[in-house]
């Protein structure tokens, strides 16, 4: 130490003199603060300087306590939101993995078949992805549903809120399945309203209670189809039930020939015998009236003859 | 004793017996010819096949209402609870899972019941990994447990200093069935998983991939913090301080990303594995499932020791990493400990530097 030896003393009082022009850099900086902090410094000099006046500044002050007020608002570092942060789609695997670990907590529970299982309407894979905004596959989507039915068919009666809440996570706003049409009924006239359709065709057909008489676009029967087969069918929905006597029968068709104008017929006549005596159903169902046959004309296709038939090969 | 018995009883034979037949046995079979020390008890079989084991009537299952809708099996095991034997010192893969031992619990026998030490046949081994290789065992390396017990325990350490200095521990295992080992493994050390695909960039251009993921700000005790909410979510995104990769013969990609971010990394090296692909190798068998539970129980174990010495420096007052710097650009240059909000650091800072001109 210089200051030890009484020249050096005295440079070491200039040099301490210099330094305390530099004050209030050396009260931010604790390192050039330290020589003078040193234990080393003599009983007698540390006396003098404190005679000084300059001591008090230049000692070391003691970092300040810890302030536990200010400790749990100072940010301290950034950490990712989601465990599954580094897979790139974490809040899809966090639904996931949460899912696992109800299902593996209920897996004993009752359940039921899938049939009897509420319905539910889940998001479809587009609004999935609009809610998590990540790029989820269609696989692994399709396997999340499949978790979904899993856990839905536990048995209501016992499924736990945990559970129910956590399928509700899952669910397109507004129950689509919830809103049904109102059940048709026989208006102030007496006349039930039934539609159908077969082919190309669409029927409209106002059953009223009569005497059995039938007018499809304000002609008889027999006027419309020339065919036995086509009258029939019209009305069997009237025949197979013995109430061909007992309805009259006005019917507006149009579209397509004359076999799907008769079927679509059918299909309106039997849904406004529905109206008026819904007990008939499994009749109608057994006879295959209310049955829709929604296959149509495929279409044709570019390269080919017909829907399915390819030209001729010929070889040259 | 019955042996000894046994011995007196036919010593006059066994002398009879030419000597010559004992030493050529020695050399064909592979049992040991000298006598152990250890007297092994046998029990008398006789006697219990003798005597008719007393009938034990089948408790009937009681019959209540919440009986009624029992699960079956759950219904079958209360009936026959009390009957047969309890099965003491079984491996139960559960318990391995969730309750995975500390790494000073970690003995050279457990390792060996959990397979560790089955390596690959040896044509498929890497020369590099010779120093960890015990012996040949049917066309098998064997992994030398005591090299594995080490470095599973340097791993340990590594991970449970990373934990207790904030960082963020990745554990990546992406082979069939090493979901739940590497969720559980996260769960403890408070880390981040990958059991699907690492996607390629997820470093590199962790910009593109990460970028929509959500970041916060926490507090030293690990609470959220809502500041700089917009300068946040421009941060660029975040890099893991640490990567456990259970599986590294699969994930080439990220051991290389890793390795041009300088992110240091712990793996399972199997014989057929190239060690120097990861910073920290682990000498053991990566194929065995329970073998990967055990080794990524004791790191997330590790990890979980770290957090909590961590969070109890944090009550007291104290961070064990260096603080955040401010998100928010400000003017004056960034202090070395410059953390707090720029309100309070502003006022002080521009004091001083008036300060120093007035000086000069």
């Amino acid at each position: 130490m210089a200051w030890q030896s009484p020249n050096g003393l005295v440079h070491a009082m200039h040099s301490i003199r210099r330094a305390a022009q530099l004050r209030p850099f050396l009260q931010r900086s604790v390192i050039s603060a330290s020589p003078i902090s040193s234990p080393f410094t003599p009983t007698g000099l540390r006396q003098r300087m404190s005679a000084r006046g300059f001591t008090t500044e230049l000692q070391p002050v003691a970092a300040p306590e810890v302030d536990l007020a200010e400790f749990p608002v100072k940010p301290a570092r950034i950490i990712p939101v989601s465990a599954a942060y580094f897979s790139g789609s974490p809040k899809f695997i966090d639904h996931l993995l949460r899912l696992e670990a109800l299902l593996a907590k209920y897996a004993s529970l009752p359940t039921v078949s899938p049939s009897d299982a509420p319905r539910m309407a889940w998001f479809k894979l587009l609004q999935f992805r609009d809610v998590v905004g990540e790029p989820v596959p269609t696989k692994k989507y399709k396997a999340l549903l499949k978790l979904l039915q899993r856990l839905n068919r536990i048995d209501p009666t016992v499924a736990p809120e945990e559970v129910r809440s956590a399928l509700g996570l899952f669910l397109r706003p507004g129950n689509p399945f919830g809103v049904k049409p109102a059940p048709a009924t026989v208006d102030d006239k007496g006349r039930a309203r039934g539609k159908g359709k077969r082919k190309a065709s669409s029927a409209v057909v106002h059953l009223v209670e009569g005497e059995g008489e039938v007018l499809v676009n304000g002609k008889t029967l027999n006027e419309v189809f020339p065919r036995l087969h086509d009258r029939e069918s019209a009305v069997w929905a009237l025949r197979c039930t013995s109430r061909l006597d007992k309805y009259n029968v006005w019917a507006t068709v149009q579209g397509g020939g004359v076999t799907g104008q008769a079927e679509a017929i059918t299909l309106a006549v039997a849904r406004a015998l529905l109206v008026h005596e819904p007990a008939l159903k499994p009749i109608l169902r057994k006879a295959g009236v209310i049955t829709v046959d929604a296959r149509r004309v495929e279409r044709k296709k570019p390269g080919h003859v017909k829907s399915r038939k390819m030209p001729t090969w010929v070889k040259r | 004793m019955i042996v000894r018995q046994l011995c007196v009883r036919q010593s006059r034979q066994l002398r009879a017996l030419p000597r010559q037949s004992r030493i050529l046995a020695r050399f064909s079979s592979t049992e040991t010819t000298f006598q152990t020390p250890v007297q092994t008890t046998f029990a008398e079989p006789e006697s219990q096949s003798e005597t008719p084991s007393p009938y034990i009537p089948v408790p009937e299952p009681v019959r209540t209402e919440a009986n009624q809708n029992l699960d079956k099996g759950l219904a079958r095991k209360i009936q026959f609870h009390s009957l047969g034997s309890d099965v003491v010192g079984a491996y139960l893969p559960k318990s391995l899972l969730n309750y995975p031992p500390k790494a000073a619990d970690v003995t050279l026998e457990m390792l060996l019941a959990n397979q560790t030490h089955l390596g690959h046949s040896t044509s498929r081994w890497n020369p590099q990994n010779s120093r960890y290789i015990f012996g040949i065992r049917e066309g098998v390396h064997i992994i030398s447990l005591d090299q594995t017990a080490a470095y599973l325990r340097r791993a340990a350490k590594i991970v449970e200093e990373v934990a207790y200095r904030g960082g963020l521990i990745l554990f990546a295992g992406t082979r069939k069935g090493q979901k739940r080992i590497v969720v559980k493994a996260a769960e403890l050390a408070q880390g981040y998983h990958i059991f699907e695909r690492w996607i390629p960039g997820s470093l590199t251009n962790g910009e593109q991939i990460l970028g929509h993921c959500e970041k916060k700000i926490v507090n030293g005790l690990d609470e959220e913090v809502k500041i700089w909410e917009e300068e946040l979510a421009e941060y660029h995104a975040l890099k893991p301080d640490l990567v456990v990769c259970l599986n590294p013969i699969e994930n080439v990609v990220l051991l290389h990303e890793c390795g041009l971010n300088n992110v240091p990394t712990i793996g399972i090296i199997d014989t057929d594995a190239d060690p120097t692909r990861v910073t920290y190798p682990i000498p053991a068998n990566d194929d065995s499932l329970r073998a990967v539970t055990l080794i990524a129980g004791v790191l997330g174990r590790a990890g979980q020791a770290g957090q909590e010495r961590r969070l109890q420096e944090a009550r007291e007052g104290r961070v064990t990493y260096p603080w955040m710097k401010s998100l928010r650009v400000t003017a004056e240059e960034g202090d070395a400990s410059g953390v707090m909000p720029s309100e309070t650091t502003t006022e002080p800072a521009r004091k001083s530097r008036t300060a120093r001109e007035d000086d000069d």
